[in-house]
């Protein structure tokens, strides 16, 4: 294990994941010394059979919930000073998001409005989040990309970033995180890996960032082929769920680099599911690393393959051996999902006289290691399709 | 306003906490029994304080069973665990967490592990019940379910223990005696 | 990687690491709305000067309330009382707590009474008392360690009354934790071993206890493998900076691994054997840790052969035979027992006849060991333990352990 010198870490999550662990939120929320939640979540981004199923968790408990259903997939601020008023009035007393993506970065919006007593003009104008807020617990389903988890949420171009946004537990149940599509789970999957990737090969890394990639790469690794094969299984969507519940934690706690900062660009200037971006770009990110050098790459061979495999490989070859898994992991997975999600930036709907555009956004982001025409190269490469050289060596 | 949110009160499970209710009925009388029938676990509750109360049950609002000592003997006190003064309270988080527990899905030492329980008063005490309780199930239950209950099957048990003190623990559970 | 069925995990301490990891004290503090501390120490800690260190390195940016450096070795009840005392004359709003497992338990004891105002702790005990969240607690380890800075639990023992408190609260958790490699490089090479062997047996069991789960794993690998590399180091080189910040972050990844999958038979044993025989807490562990793993071989060989990795590194990982990798681990932590004993002129003990106080008389007769098996009854680190023990079992495992021979695995019980 090698790390720089000095480093931080923060983790205010706790974790329950498995078999009938929607139950135990009740004693949960006990413990929180929350009585009254509100949930948030969405009749059209989430399934009736999910938001019943959850509600149905809470029988004999004798609480009392709120729950909103409306929030859809463009939310705006209105919505959050009219949940706020609701709020306050009927007393509730934390918040649960049922759902993931814009139904949790309304909740935690919402939190910053009930918990500092703001209204969304105020929020708007100065993001900045300071001190304790309410309790905030997320029980997934099954299209997360790791936002939820993480300190960040967006909410109408605006970008927010605390740790105390993070939610206090998370619940991850099986019977919440199947998949209704392929593609769903691809990009779910492929969201988690990525960050997760990017953490344990970043220089900013450190021995508890890379304690929760390398669990998210073990399970992805272990899981992909199945769960996209079959999204509705629930040992391998438990596992991708888990995946993505940690790489939000990760993802909080290393500096962006060029795959996040990347699939964050194709998401705001394409509206590219942060999973597909990111999944398209990332042989090719790790091509350019591993020439450029100065990233562990060989390291990833061990959550990758196993201790077995990476014990029995010579050092000069582990790197070579990480990228062809990575590379054959994604190949498979296009080859199960076929023509439902894009290989190339290309065949996303990217026009090739907009990849200038995305190098200047990229110029923007927050990268020490800015190289110009090393990132262009890779955003061409991911454009096109070209081939990875590195991968595919044994 | 109002109609944005939606409230709604939680719901009851009326077949599932009566069946674990049930299953906390006989094992609380199976105690009871099992104190008399069988020396280690009259051992277990010599070794405990003299009016030593246990309540097992499902948070938050039952069903319980409640068993201590009174005058030297082990009894079952039924189902209200405000009656007497607990030394030790284990409450299992909902009714579907008991449900895993009682259906065996789950054993005892595997419900601690995962959190299914709040222990409420001395560990050892904690400690000393399921003792006594992975006894009792040996007593109660086939060797195929006990496996499951239990971290290791007491295969040194002689026939005669464990038939006859099966017999006993059954008789004495169903007749209340 | 392996999924449980269920598991549940959670570690909300700011970890803040590195050399000069204490000068982000006042910033943090004043995150939390706090610049008033209370210094919790004691008297070993402050003689060695690290006190000192920490109060120069954040007097330009606190007031310190108070310095009170009275902790006894075994936590008291009494000194927890008037330790609130002091917080509150000294309208206090925040702890600072410098020092190892004793320390860290009594301010949270003390966070407990000034931030529910109480009077009698007692009331607290058990899990589950507390419902929100106490006053600003930061916590600085000066062992590598017990973890007790990254741990949901306290020990608080009340002498009048002969009663050990335990509380269990994730409200316990302080807020921040400073690993800082000043904090333990005074440790003489016997503390580093043995509180080195203590992280150790934290990772180890946490791996192939009952609760075990993803996060607690990967924490437990982690610490393992930075143990294994830089134990013998600290021990042989004090002044080594980095490997004393290594060990300081092994140990608190150690901590939350444990922390979070609970440990077994050798904390069972150890805990016992420190009871009866004053014997302290991290020999206990190193002497019994090779044979917690003999114990439960049979139930968890599986998780014990991927320590080697770790352990040892992928040439001698690879070089063994799958199914004899188990064994080598438990030869390895046997070999590390045996390089430490060298280093500390065989002042850390092997195996429990050779455990001596410091006028050299044997501290854990063989007449003993029938009192520490009955101990280990009431010990609640049983329930964790893969494979059940009863008291005939603990004799057995003690009595191997009083002469340092390796387990006869053919005796173990496997019902």
């Amino acid at each position: 294990m090698i790390f720089s010198d000095s480093f931080e870490f923060t983790c205010p999550i706790k974790t329950n994941s498995g078999k009938k662990a929607l139950e135990q939120l009740p004693a949960e929320l006990d413990a929180l010394n929350a009585k009254r939640p509100l949930v948030i979540t969405g009749k059209e981004l989430v399934s009736k059979c999910i938001i019943k199923k959850f509600t149905k968790a809470f029988g004999d408990s004798g609480m009392t919930i709120g729950i909103f259903d409306g929030v859809t997939k463009n939310p705006d601020w209105k919505l959050i000073d009219e949940l706020k008023k609701v709020y306050s009035e009927k007393k509730y007393d934390s918040i649960i998001a049922l759902g993931s993506g814009v139904i949790v970065d309304v909740a935690k919006v919402l939190n910053i409005a009930v918990s500092l007593n703001v209204d969304s003009k105020k929020i708007a104008k100065d993001p900045a989040v300071k001190g304790q807020l309410k309790p905030f617990v997320i029980v997934p389903t099954a299209t997360g990309s790791g936002l939820e988890t993480s300190r960040f949420a967006h909410f109408q171009g605006t970008v927010f970033s605390s740790f105390y946004l993070m939610p206090a537990l998370i619940i991850i149940d099986p019977r919440m995180t199947r998949a209704e599509s392929k593609e769903d789970m691809a990009a779910a999957a492929l969201a988690s890996f990525a960050r997760s990737v990017e953490a344990y090969i970043a220089k900013s890394k450190n021995p508890l960032t890379d304690a929760y990639a390398y669990a998210a790469i073990g399970f992805v690794a272990g899981n992909l082929e199945t769960a996209v094969k079959k999204p509705c299984n629930k040992k391998s969507s438990l596992a991708i769920a888990n995946a993505v519940a940690m790489s939000g934690t990760t993802m909080s706690n290393t500096a962006a680099g060029l795959i996040s900062n990347l699939g964050q660009a194709l998401v705001e200037m394409f509206r590219l599911p942060y999973g597909i971006g990111m999944g398209i770009c990332l042989p090719h990110i790790l091509a350019y690393y591993q020439k450029k050098g100065g990233y562990n790459i060989a390291s990833l061979l061990l959550p990758l393959a196993g201790p077995d495999q990476f014990a029995a490989t010579p050092d000069s070859s582990k790197a070579d051996k990480a990228l062809a898994i990575v590379g054959g992991m994604i190949k498979e997975l296009y080859e199960t999902v076929g023509n439902k999600i894009p290989k190339t930036l290309k065949a996303a709907g990217v026009p090739q006289y907009m990849l200038a555009d995305i190098l200047e956004k990229l110029s923007l982001a927050d990268d020490a290691a800015f190289d110009k025409e090393g990132y262009l190269t890779v955003i061409e490469s991911a454009w096109e399709g070209k081939p990875v050289a590195s991968a595919g060596k044994e | 306003m109002s109609d944005l949110v939606k409230e709604v009160a939680a719901g009851a499970k009326p077949f599932k906490k009566a069946y674990v209710a049930i299953m906390l009925w006989f094992m609380g009388r199976a105690v009871q029994a099992a104190a008399k029938a069988d020396a280690e676990v009259k051992k277990e509750f010599e070794a405990l304080p003299d009016d030593f109360t246990f309540a097992l049950g499902v948070l938050p609002n039952g069903p319980w069973m409640v068993v201590g000592k009174e005058k030297g003997k082990v009894k079952y006190f039924g189902w209200n665990p405000d009656a007497k003064k607990l030394d030790l309270r284990l409450g299992v988080k909902g009714v579907e967490a008991a449900i895993l527990m009682f259906t065996f899905q789950e054993s005892t030492a595997m419900a601690t592990s995962r959190n299914r329980l709040i222990i409420s008063g001395e560990l050892h005490y904690a400690l000393a019940f399921m003792r006594i309780m992975g006894i009792v199930e040996t007593y109660l239950l086939p060797k195929i379910i006990v496996q499951l209950a239990v971290k290791r099957y007491p295969t040194q048990w002689s026939f005669g223990r464990k038939y006859g003190g099966r017999l006993r623990v059954y008789t004495r559970a169903l007749l209340g005696f | 990687m392996l999924l449980p069925e269920y598991y549940e995990f959670c570690c909300r301490v700011h970890l803040v690491a590195g050399h000069k990891a204490l000068e982000r004290i006042p910033a943090l503090l004043a995150d939390l709305d706090a610049k008033k501390p209370l210094i919790i120490t004691d008297k070993g800690v402050a003689g060695a000067g690290l006190v000192n260190i920490v109060t120069e390195s954040i007097k330009s940016g606190v007031t310190i309330g108070a310095i009170a450096d009275n902790v006894p070795p075994d936590s008291d009840l009494k000194v927890v009382n008037e330790l609130a005392g002091m917080y509150k004359q000294k309208e206090c709003d925040s702890i600072i707590s410098v020092g190892g497992g004793s320390v860290m338990d009594t301010a949270k004891g003390v966070n407990i009474i000034v931030s529910e105002n109480a009077t009698d702790l007692m009331k607290f005990s058990g899990a589950g008392a507390l419902k929100r969240a106490l006053k600003p607690l930061i916590a600085v380890p000066t062992t590598a360690g017990t973890g007790s800075e990254v741990t949901l639990v306290a020990v608080i023992k009340d002498h009048e009354k002969h009663i050990k408190m335990a509380f269990t609260s994730y409200f316990l958790l302080p807020n921040v934790s400073i690993l800082d490699s000043r904090m333990t490089m005074t440790m003489p090479p016997f503390i580093t071993s043995m509180t080195g062997m203590d992280a150790l047996t934290h990772a180890v069991e946490a791996y192939y206890c009952l609760q075990k789960n993803p996060l607690s794993d990967s924490h437990a690998y982690a610490a393992i493998e930075m143990i294994s590399k830089n134990l013998l180091t600290a021990v042989k080189n004090p002044t080594d900076k980095d490997s004393r910040l290594a060990m300081a972050v092994a140990a608190s990844l150690a901590g939350i691994a444990f922390s979070n999958s609970m440990v077994g038979m050798v904390h069972n044993l150890g805990h016992s054997t420190g009871s009866v025989c004053g014997v302290p807490h991290g020999i206990c562990m190193s002497i019994f840790l090779p044979y917690g793993l003999e114990y439960n071989m049979h139930k968890s060989e599986k998780f014990i052969a991927e320590l080697l990795l770790p352990l040892a590194g992928p040439d001698i990982y690879s070089k063994t035979p799958g199914d004899k990798r188990a064994e080598k681990v438990v030869e390895l932590i046997r070999k590390m027992n045996d390089g430490l004993y060298l280093a500390t002129d065989k002042r850390h003990a092997r195996c429990l006849k050779e455990v001596m106080d410091r006028d050299g008389k044997q501290m854990v007769p063989k007449e003993k060991l029938i009192e520490i098996a009955k101990a280990a009854l009431s010990d609640p680190t049983s329930t964790y333990n893969p494979e059940e023990a009863d008291y005939d079992d603990n004799v057995m495992v003690l009595e191997a352990a009083w002469e340092g021979k390796p387990l006869d695995r053919k005796k173990i019980k496997k019902g």
